[in-house]
């Protein structure tokens, strides 16, 4: 339910030309991971938007959205794409400070804790 | 007193008391040494060198390990793997916002560009990271608790000074992201 406001991987240009942004690809096999910020109490929620739009150059209205979403849902997806993108994502938004972490996109998230299953620890050395 | 950051022609500008900008240097100083990678004989260089440290485990202080998290939730060994790829970059990442910060701090006037704001909302909010884990600030009603403690003169002990302490870095992060998010605005 959240996948339809997370993003197409590595379109910030084209999120910020046309905020109007394909939900087809979202379905695609070829993108099965999702970020996942998660709400803290301490993180104020205007940095929070400024680093969905500084970082993902996301509109106001977006990051607005999404930091909402955090904060009144617990979490929300921000970006979703290859393992390897939402991997590098995770690692920025730990450089800001935000609480970040990366799942399996299939499984609607949220009440799995175990998102990937055995195995998706490996293949990360790309 | 401090003054709001604003954002102007300059840049964005901010003023702070001498009294604050050495508070600032010590809590900056602070987290720096927190993160800073443990020296271990053995290691390779060329490994340290690429940003692998494969020795890495997850931080037993609960503030490190809200600076480090976990990349993967509720799976201890997916995130080691990860960690031991990527934590000690990080950990320079966050080193160097923090040490950029402690250097604008040494200058009479504080006139930020927009790269120089970024380092130094990080650090603010690292800082911020870790004075709330020393707070114990689990939940929002944890934070409005703390949030009441407005008035000096109330500092009796540790935790009411961090509290205060912690209110007023909250108050400068958040005078510096609007001016930053003013900034971005006059950009577009």
């Amino acid at each position: 339910m959240t996948i339809s406001v997370a993003p197409g991987p590595d379109t910030q240009e084209g999120i910020r030309t046309g905020t109007a942004e394909s939900t087809d690809s979202l379905t695609a096999p070829d993108i099965p991971w999702n970020l996942v910020i998660w709400n803290d109490p301490v993180n104020l929620m205007s940095y929070v938007s400024y680093v969905f739009q500084s970082y993902f150059g996301y509109s106001e209205s977006k990051a607005n959205k999404l930091m909402m979403e955090v904060h009144k849902k617990g979490r929300s997806i921000v970006a979703s794409g290859s393992k390897e993108q939402v991997e590098r994502h995770a690692v920025a938004m730990h450089g800001f400070g935000l609480w970040a972490t990366v799942e399996k996109a299939s499984g609607g998230g949220g009440n799995s804790g175990k998102s990937g299953g055995p195995g998706q620890g490996k293949g990360k050395r790309g | 007193m401090a003054k709001a950051f604003k954002s102007g022609l300059k840049g964005i500008t901010g003023y702070l008391e001498p009294a604050e900008r050495d508070l600032l240097r010590s809590l900056i100083d602070d987290v720096i040494s927190m993160l800073q990678p443990e020296e271990r004989s053995g290691q390779d260089p060329l490994a340290a060198l690429i940003g692998l440290d494969m020795e890495a485990t997850e931080p037993t202080d609960r503030a490190v390990r809200r600076l480090l998290p976990n990349v993967v939730k509720d799976d201890g060994a997916a995130s080691l793997e990860f960690r031991q790829l990527t934590e000690r970059s990080l950990r320079e990442t966050k080193i160097g916002a923090l040490r950029a910060a402690a250097l604008d701090l040494d200058k009479d006037e504080i006139v930020l560009t927009p790269e120089g704001a970024r380092h130094w909302s990080m650090a603010l909010n690292d800082v911020r990271l870790v004075l709330a884990e020393r707070l114990d600030i689990r939940d929002e009603a944890d934070a409005e608790h703390v949030h009441r403690m407005q008035d000096w003169s109330q500092a009796e002990d540790v935790e009411s000074y961090l509290a205060l302490v912690y209110n007023f870095t909250t108050w400068l992060q958040e005078s510096l992201v609007q001016a930053m998010l003013q900034s971005l605005e006059s950009r577009r």
